[in-house]
This record gives C-alpha cells, structure tokens and sequence, in this order.
C-alpha cells in the first residue's frame, strides 16, 4: 500500500512535469526549425520568447506598460477574444523581428556556424535591453480568460486548469507542426532544405526566400511558447535565458534535426525537472544538465541525431 | 598567421613593451584622465582571464561558453583556503590556479573530443551545472549573497612584506602576475605546442592524421586555460574583497567571449586585451550617458561580427597591410610639388 501512496503523491508533479515538458518541446521545436535549415543556433530563440510574452501582454491587458488613448475601447471588450488576438497578433509581430535578425545573419552564412551563434548572443542582449527600456525591470502578469484560470479539487489534490491547458495546446500546436513538415509541400521544402541546402537551390526554389520564411516561422513558435508560458513562469526580462537554455539541452539531448527526437527530450526534461522540483525544488534546473552530460556522454549525437553540418 | 617568423621567437616584442608600458603606468594618468583605481585593477585582472580564454578561442578555434565558471571557482577556492586553512597569499593562489585547473581537467575530459558547436554547447551546459551548485550550496560558497570577507593578505617575500590593502598596491601585485602571464603565454603560443593549437584551428582531421594526439591537446590547452582563469578568479576575489556567484552566469560567459571577438582574439594575440579594455571603457562611458549601455555594446558586437569579425586588431592589421602595400607600390601619399627650377 505504502508504494500506491508513494506513486499517488508522485502524480500532480508528474502530471506538471508532463505540462512542462509538452512547453519545452514547444519552446525546442521552433529552436530547432532554425538550426535544421539554416545552420544557426539562434541564442536570440529566449528573447524572442520573451518579447512574445511582452507583446502579448499589451494586446491582451490594460496594464501592459504601453497605454494608448486609442486602445481604450478594445480593452472594454472581453478576455477572450483579447486572447485570441494576442495570441495570433503577438507571434506576428515577433516573427517580423525575427525576420530582421535573419537579415542580418546573412552576412555570416558560408563563414564558421560560430558567428552565427555570436551574432544571435548580441541580438539576445539587444533585446533585452530592449525589453528594459520599454517594460522595466517589473515582473507583469499575463491575464487569462476565466474558463482557464483557477483550478479544481480532484482526489484530494488540486488541479490547476491552466497546466491542463497549456499541455493541451502544446499538443496541439506540435501536432500542427508535425502536420505541416510531413504532410505540406512547404514543409517538404524545408526539410530539405535542412537535408542539403546546394539541392534545393538547384531545383529553382529560392533559398532566400525559404530562410526568411523559416526563420519568421521559428521566431514566432517561441513567441507562442512564451505566450502560453507566461502565466506560469510570470514575465520578467531575463526570462529569456530562462527558456533558451532548456531548449538547447533538449535539441542536444533529442539529437540535431531529429522532431520526435526533441519531442521525447522535451518530456524528459519536464519529467526529470518536475520531479526533482517535487523533492529538492532549489536543484530541480540541475537535473536537466546532469541528465544531458550523462546521455551526451554515451551517445555523442543525443538520443535520436543524425550527422550534422555543425559537427565541422 | 599574420606573423613574422623573426617575432615568433623572441621572448619581448614591440608590441608586449607597449601594453607593459601602459599598464606599468596606469596608476600615474589614471585618476588624471578622469577614471579611477579600482576599474584598473578590475580591467587588469579581466585581462588576464580574457588572455588565457584566447588560448583557447582564438588560437585553438575552441568556443568555451560557460568560462566565467572557471573564474568563479578560482575565487572561491582562493577564499576557502583562506578562511578554512592558511591565511597565506601564495599558497591561496596556487591552491586557487590548482583547484580550477583541477577542475577544467575534468570538464576537458568530456568536451576534448568535441568541436565547434558542439563544444559550445557542452562547456555551456557545465558551466550552468557549476553556476547552479555555487549559487545553492551555500554552507560552500555563501550561495547568493557570495563569500564574504576574503582579505587582501599582504605579499610576504621572506625578507620583505607589502601589504595590499591600498588599490594601487593590489594593483601593482596583478601587474607582475600580468607580465608573468603574458611571457608565459607568448611562449606557450609560439612554441611547438603553440603550433598544434593553431594547427588544430585550422584543420583537426589533419593534425590527428600527422600523428598528434589531438584530443591530449585540446585537453591540455583547455587545462592551461582553466589554470590562467583560476589565478585571475584568485586575484578578482582579492581586488573584490569576496567572491561572487554572479561572474559564473552565462551572461558573463558570453561577455568574455564578446570582448575576446570585439578585441580581435581571432587575429592577434592582444585582441583579448584590447577588448577587454575596450568593454570596460565602454561600460564606463557609455554608463555615463545611458543606462542601456548593454543595448549599444550589444549592437556594435553585432555590426562587428556582420562586418568585421576579425576584430579591432583585425583592423589594425589591415590599415598596416594597407600603408604597406601604398609604400611597397611607390606612390607617394601626397602630390608630389612641381619641381622648381
């Protein structure tokens, strides 16, 4: 009976590691869009996370550091369509910032995958300072409509809703994404792109023009992960690197290129993270380390990687 | 490389006089330039740090992103053999250089066999793991708050004893280890071992295909570099009066590898000291006008890699080459005068 109790009182942390993993997924997958295409670790991925959040706030809440006169009539109707429309609108935006920074990475392709990393650390920086200068250095919360706030007792425990839904529309927005790189020619491009870059070219698509859009694309996945983030991790401006390294860990851990690869890691790491939150809360964050060095010890590529261009 | 066969074997260069110059000047037209004695002891000790990072990024083509670890372990080992065991400004530093180099020992064990980002990421990951146990095992390291009351123990040479309480003293004190470290360093650079780094840099299938233990040397020169580190930490928790868990955090990580970039550690051997020189003038003078300092910092990197990733010392270089080739082609810079009769 003592190991039921013992796995009982185990199932709230596991059920949040499961929520955080399915978010560190999220946060991963647009990470690794980039990387697989464009042979760039994007260091900005965090800030672009963060400013997602930012962006967000202002749309959906009145007090979101930016007031203007004009907005005055749109916050006077409901939550949920403000929501709705911060989380279509704010991705956007972010995406357009993430289409300047591949601008400017341009001049350091064909030249060591360091100074794209480089390149990206200044942007992160940039950006949060930024952030600084327009937000402060505040904490803000992230309002909710109310059919996902709050939480509910079941068995003894209390549930909370938005975890629920943070899992579900992690699951959902992985599921869209897997559909589009499998099932859409657009996503048959990129993957080959990511496959050999000197092919797709050859066969007339613009390349450009397809690391534009990839980059657009990713950037915009971390806005929507730092959107659905932020009521549970609160927006602060060095949330950034709160998200960009988890997301690092679990592209190493899963392997370079590989989708289910960073599915899987992103579960581990929530799992392993909650978890070790459960009974040593201050270590929890050392827990994914370890469990990267141990695996990138005995598997060089992570669980699942193929070779990779970056290994040169 | 860039430079002259005739230089690589001398121990004392033009250029090394120079920085000796300065930095052995610095206390005199300090305070008068409008600065004051502590950013020079700070600036000193940083580039001693940044000296022993370029071992690795610019010379081995090694990007370590979790260096500042290796900083902060230094100063706590230097503050726990002071307060724990003995109260001795010598065996503090050895025990400081000896422990990081401990240390970076171990980690090189497992990032030795990995390159270019893969590299990165690892040394990342470590120092995240470094940063996280300082910043929470704190009956160790004073967790958050940091490691207080480490002194500055006088330098007692059996006869004779300075105290190095006053700044300028402390200073002078970084400035021989400086010197100490930049002749050992050009050494290291310029000899046989210095050769395989760089080689390694350049194509490591090659080296190993010579008959070089490439993954020994990636190990040693990682070794050697956490070594510099431990004793710049050791001098840092001196000058500071304490050590702090904030220079392991990735932020300051990725600092020291922006000011070895900006300085143009790619390029020359005093691109690390350049850039650290510049990062703290621009900290300092930019932090005058504008709390958003980082912003401006943060874009001149970044037009820098677009444009120029070589570097300050990359441009150095190139208006050299320039004047050169201007005086090796004979025309002369100015309109020659008609000639009169």
């Amino acid at each position: 009976m003592a190991i039921m109790d013992f796995l009982f009182n185990l199932l709230p942390h596991l059920v949040n590691g499961i929520a955080l993993g399915l978010l560190f997924a999220l946060i991963a997958l647009g990470f690794m869009l980039i990387i697989g295409v464009m042979e760039v670790i994007n260091l900005a991925h965090g800030s672009m996370f963060a400013l997602g959040a930012y962006v967000a706030l202002v749309i959906m809440s009145p007090e979101g550091g930016i007031s203007a006169p004009f907005l005055q009539p749109w916050f006077g109707i409901d939550i949920i369509p403000r929501y709705v429309a911060g989380l279509v609108i704010a991705p956007v935006i972010v995406g357009v910032f993430g289409m300047g920074l591949e601008l400017c990475l341009r001049r350091t392709y064909g030249k060591d995958p360091l100074y794209g990393l480089l390149l990206t650390f200044g942007a992160a920086l940039v950006i949060e300072e930024i952030i600084r200068i327009i937000w402060g250095h505040g904490e803000y919360v992230l309002p909710v409509p109310k059919g996902i706030r709050g939480g509910f007792i079941y068995a003894d425990l209390i549930w909370s809703n938005y975890r629920f839904f943070a899992a579900g529309f992690s699951i959902f927005m992985i599921g869209l994404l897997w559909c589009f790189i499998e099932k859409t020619p657009y996503g048959a491009i990129i993957k080959a792109g990511a496959h050999d870059n000197e092919m797709v070219r050859a066969l007339g698509i613009n390349l450009p023009k397809l690391r534009l859009f990839v980059f657009a694309f990713g950037t915009a996945l971390a806005a929507i992960a730092g959107i659905i983030m932020a009521p549970i991790w609160g927006i602060r401006p060095q949330v950034g690197v709160d998200a960009v390294v988890p997301a690092f860990v679990i592209i190493v851990l899963g392997g370079v290129g590989s989708f289910w690869g960073a599915v899987i890691a992103g579960l581990m790491v929530g799992m392993i993270v909650g978890l070790t939150a459960a009974y040593y809360s201050d270590w929890s964050l050392l827990s994914m380390y370890l469990l990267l060095l141990v695996v990138v010890t005995f598997r060089a590529r992570g669980l699942m990687g193929k070779v990779s261009l970056l290994e040169r | 490389m860039e430079r002259m066969i005739s230089e690589t074997s001398k121990w004392f260069t033009p250029q090394m006089l120079v920085a000796f110059a300065i930095f052995g000047t610095l206390p005199l037209w300090l305070e008068w330039v409008g600065l004051y004695s502590y950013i020079g002891l700070e600036v000193l000790i940083w580039v001693i740090f940044a000296l022993g990072f370029n071992l690795l990024l610019g010379y081995t083509g090694l990007p370590s992103f979790g260096h500042g670890a290796f900083l902060g372990i230094g100063g706590y080992a230097m503050g726990w053999f002071q307060l724990n065991a003995v109260p001795n400004l010598w065996l503090g530093l050895l025990f400081a250089i000896f422990i990081t180099a401990l240390f970076g020992a171990a980690v090189a064990l497992f990032v030795s066999h990995r390159r270019g980002i893969y590299f990165a990421l690892l040394t990342l990951a470590f120092g995240q793991v470094f940063f996280f146990v300082a910043s929470k095992w704190t009956t160790l390291t004073g967790g958050e708050d940091g490691m207080l009351n480490i002194k500055r123990l006088p330098a007692d040479f059996g006869f004779v004893s300075f105290s190095l309480q006053d700044n300028y003293a402390l200073y002078y004190f970084a400035f021989a280890m400086f010197v100490v470290t930049v002749l050992v360093l050009w050494r290291l650079v310029n000899s046989p071992f210095g050769k395989v780094i760089k080689a390694i840099k350049q194509n490591e299938m090659r080296v190993g295909f010579l008959g070089y233990n490439v993954y020994f040397f990636k190990w040693l020169v990682f070794t050697i570099s956490c070594a510099v580190a431990g004793l710049a930490g050791g001098l840092f928790a001196m000058a500071q009066e304490g050590a702090y868990v904030q220079v392991m955090s990735l932020q300051w990580s990725g600092i020291i590898v922006l000011m070895t970039l900006i300085g143009g550690g790619f390029v020359s051997f005093w691109g690390a000291l350049i850039g650290t020189v510049v990062f703290y003038l621009a900290r300092d003078i930019l932090g005058t006008f504008t709390d958003t300092w980082l912003l401006w910092y943060g874009l001149m990197f970044m037009v820098l890699v677009m444009f120029k990733p070589e570097g300050i010392a990359g441009m150095w270089q190139d208006g050299v080459k320039y004047l050169r080739r201007r005086r090796a082609a004979g025309t002369p810079p100015v309109v020659a005068e008609p000639a009169r009769d």
